[in-house]
């Protein structure tokens, strides 16, 4: 069987210059080189674990027959989002895990194939499948990042009216806030949504924040008949150590956002945090990859990224932690972070950490690291940045009241209805499963909408 | 968007509701394997041949082999069938129950006799049990019921056009089609003979004969029967361009209608069938590669380049590279291209310099980069360097002035 085909891809050396998109898209006669190694096999494997629910051997079979039209339409038929997932899915985890082709050398790189056709697509026009006739139902979302706006898609798509309230300036969510754009560029995002508003009539509403003139009741009142919330998790948890009121100590999420909204600026000018020349990252994650590889675009020559997982426990995808090495990141694997140390005019110059063991196996929270005496280390760095972890904005409060929620604030829903405690409130992505791929998200959107659906379907008979 | 073109052809009036069929073979000779294949979307069948009583066959396994090219599976596929094992007492009682349950699918049949009488009550019987569709074997090349092994009714002109009238003075209602063979010295003659029996139509064409391999550790040849083979009939994507022909020469000079089969895998290959003459394509091999369910693959893709063409019916495609289908001496002699190379694409394979150099004009040489130089003077513009050019938009024929005339 021919090798796996791989897309073109910046050098190390070439990317550490700019936020440009670093995997490039095939050439139409790698796709379908690339096509014709799916062993077209009758069990779909692939197709299974797409959370989008993406028929993925068959939209391979259109690029093999290089019908790339039907392709992209199979592909459009389950996800709103394609030419983003396409970018950022672990696709690795998911639909190329248990390809059949693995065995015999390598599986599809469906995430390629993707990408070709919805890039394809995007140079024509992305087209989404119709909308049905109005049913004169109203649903209103919040939050317009991926799982409110596959939600907000599959209302529309059925004839609901369906409006998104933005907290930000630019809907998108994570896609246009959280994910830099070396991975995931911002006018892929912009496309797509715009597609969303323009074909299937989806409003959105941005500049909304979440108040006490914006909650449940107020939207029941203003005549919505289902709510879907998809707010997200937007606040940054801190260690909380020493040092981290210190000028240089950032959240991933703020820095981030800098990043994306700096970028977005055609005028650069100062980038507003202070990047040192070395700079330092705390966590284990794939927002702490996001970040350690921001930072070198940035300007830093030197970037550590300190974690209490070893390279096998960190949550970071494989290839994620992969690209990081690549980019010349220096890990920090097994250490905790212990303060970080100020110079006298409250700017970070310094950070110390020690190495740990775990205390009970396949435990990796802080309460269970023991410290290895000995193994202190300190680094000079002028910028921290933590990416342990991130949860539901206390901000949301108003939104939730009378809401059943668990552990640190996340919305418990039905498994299957995907509806609340609260009768019509429905919820979905990073504020339900507490911080999953945008996939997944995407996946409880549709899934919720499916649950409004059939709400206001049975409501309507009563 | 299928609102738009109307996928369904009309054969010798009968209406299939696309042009894809599946042929006379292993996909369709059980009933609920038809079933499903209706179920998928195939617009007809034609039941796998079928003969009276008497002539039933035995089958040998295996009786498959494949045809591989690097690490291509079955670019072609070989197979010592036989017709089924299944007689008409059986087949028409699949008919029957087909007809019933699928009365907008075309059920057609294959037969074959050894005997006028034999040929006149299979299709008398399967008329009465319902069938749209006659397909007479005159071309299986495994095992015809000739008198010397191996050869085939539709190799002899006269006595295809013989057994063709026998059949189609027997068959009242449904139109009787001719399967013929494209290993024939001229298969205009053999068309003609169709043409002359009052037959309606010709399924072009069949298998070829062939020796699919040799195991070179026992000498035993493929497909391997406790030892020994035969020859088989080979079918796939090898042979689509051996069956272009014979349906383009059978269009230009015979002018029967024409149910085109032999190596169509694909849509592409359809529009190409189509092109040439045929007005709906049999599919059988590509279904044994990957199921009935390529069919909607070939649906998709057959009405999206309809609508690209600005086309509402593949009607419109039937027959119009004809008339760009000419003898050698016709083609110009003032046409002049040579080759081009693309030196930002090209990888540096040399394949293009090997294949001029030793297959051409010695008209490509390598610069001090390794990148190709197309020596205009020498290039004749053979295109052996396009076909072997491995990368996307690297070596093109570009046309130039001709300088000798």
């Amino acid at each position: 069987m021919a090798k796996r085909q791989e897309p073109t891809k910046l050098s190390p050396e070439e990317r550490g210059k700019s936020f440009e998109e670093v995997e490039g898209v095939y050439l139409p006669h790698q796709a379908i080189a690339e096509a014709a190694r799916c062993l077209f096999c009758n069990d779909a494997p692939c197709t299974k674990e797409c959370p989008a629910g993406i028929d993925i051997a068959k939209f391979i079979r259109r690029i093999k027959t290089k019908d790339f039209r039907s392709a992209i339409r199979t592909i459009r038929e389950s996800n709103v989002l394609a030419g983003v997932c396409a970018r950022v899915c672990p696709t690795e985890k998911l639909c190329e895990k248990p390809c059949s082709a693995t065995e015999i050398v390598e599986s599809a790189n469906i995430a390629a194939l993707q990408r070709f056709v919805t890039d394809l697509e995007m140079k024509e026009g992305i087209k989404l499948p119709k909308k049905a006739a109005p049913t004169g139902k109203k649903v209103a979302v919040i939050g317009s990042g991926p799982a409110g706006l596959a939600a907000a898609a599959e209302l529309a798509k059925v004839g609901h009216e369906a409006t998104i309230f933005e907290a930000k300036s630019l809907p998108g969510g994570v896609l246009t806030w959280g994910i830099p754009p070396y991975r995931l560029p911002k006018d892929v995002v912009m496309a797509e949504i715009d597609a969303i508003r323009q074909q299937l009539g989806v409003e959105i509403k941005t500049d909304i924040p979440i108040d006490e003139k914006l909650n449940i009741d107020t939207l029941f009142a203003q005549g919505f008949d289902a709510i879907f919330i998809g707010a997200g998790i937007g606040k940054p948890y801190f260690v909380r150590m020493p040092g981290e009121d210190l000028e240089g100590v950032y959240s991933a999420l703020e820095l981030l956002s800098q990043v994306n909204a700096y970028h977005s600026k055609p005028s650069g000018g100062k980038f507003p945090l202070r990047i040192g020349k070395k700079a330092l990252v705390i966590g284990g994650g794939n927002v702490a990859m996001d970040a350690a590889c921001s930072l070198l675009r940035l300007g830093a020559k030197e970037v550590h990224v300190v974690c209490l997982e070893s390279f096998e426990e960190m949550p970071a995808f494989p290839s994620e932690i992969e690209f990081a090495k690549e980019e010349g990141i220096v890990f920090h694997p097994r250490s905790k972070p212990l303060k970080i140390i100020g110079d006298e005019n409250g700017r970070v110059k310094g950070f110390e950490g020690v190495g740990i063991r775990w205390k009970e196996p396949n435990n990796f929270s802080p309460s269970n690291a023991v410290l290895i005496e000995g193994t202190e280390f300190s680094l000079e760095v002028e910028t921290v940045i933590e990416a342990i972890g991130q949860g539901p904005d206390p901000s949301l409060a108003s939104i939730l009241s009378g809401i059943q929620t668990k552990g640190r604030g996340l919305i418990v829903v039905d498994e299957e209805t995907r509806m609340t405690s609260r009768e019509g409130v429905f919820a979905g992505g990073d504020i339900v499963n507490g911080g999953d791929t945008v996939v997944q998200a995407v996946a409880e959107g549709k899934k919720a909408a499916e649950g409004i659906i059939n709400y206001l379907k049975s409501k309507g008979e009563k | 968007m299928s609102g738009e073109v109307d996928l369904s052809v009309e054969l010798c009036g009968v209406k299939f509701a696309n042009p894809f069929v599946l042929s006379a073979g292993p996909p369709t000779d059980d009933v609920k394997m038809v079933r499903r294949a209706f179920e998928a979307g195939w617009a007809g069948a034609i039941l796998k041949t079928t003969s009276v009583e008497s002539e039933v066959v035995e089958l040998v396994y295996p009786m498959m082999a494949g045809l591989d090219f690097e690490d291509k599976k079955i670019i072609g596929l070989g197979n010592i069938d036989l017709i089924s094992e299944h007689h008409i007492d059986e087949v028409e009682g699949r008919v029957a129950e087909l007809k019933k349950e699928f009365p907008n699918n075309v059920v057609g049949a294959s037969m074959m006799g050894a005997k006028k009488d034999d040929w006149q009550s299979l299709v008398r019987r399967l008329e009465a049990a319902g069938v749209d569709f006659i397909e007479c074997s005159f071309s299986c090349p495994q095992g015809s019921m000739g008198e010397k092994p191996g050869a085939m009714v539709a190799q002899d002109p006269k006595l295809t056009k013989e057994v063709a009238s026998w059949v189609k003075a027997a068959a009242k209602r449904v139109p009787v089609f001719i399967k013929i063979t494209p290993m024939v010295a001229d298969v205009v003659e053999v068309g003609r003979a169709v043409k002359e029996s009052g037959a309606d139509g010709i399924t072009a064409s069949n298998t070829i004969p062939a020796l699919m391999g040799i195991n070179l550790d026992t000498f035993e040849p493929y497909p391997t029967v406790d030892g020994k083979s035969s020859y088989s009939g080979l079918s796939g994507a090898a042979i689509k361009p051996i069956t272009l022909h014979i349906i383009a020469e059978l269009a230009k000079h015979v002018g029967l209608p024409i149910s085109g089969t032999g190596g169509a895998t694909t849509w592409q290959d359809v529009v190409e069938f189509l092109l040439v003459g045929a007005t709906n394509v049999q599919f059988c091999t590509a279904v044994m590669r990957n199921g009935y369910r390529i069919i909607d693959d070939l649906k998709d893709g057959l009405i999206n380049y309809l609508e690209d063409k600005g086309m509402s019916s593949p009607s419109e495609l039937i027959g119009r590279t004809l008339p760009k289908i000419v003898t050698h001496p016709e083609l110009s002699r003032e046409y002049k291209v040579i080759a081009e190379v693309n030196r930002k694409t090209c990888v540096k394979d040399d394949l293009c310099y090997i294949t001029c150099r030793d297959a051409g004009h010695e008209a490509i040489e390598l610069d001090k980069e390794r990148l190709p130089v197309v020596d205009e003077e020498k290039c004749v513009g053979c295109g052996l360097c396009v076909a072997i050019c491995p990368v996307w938009d690297c070596v093109k024929l570009k046309r130039v002035e001709n300088k000798k005339k």
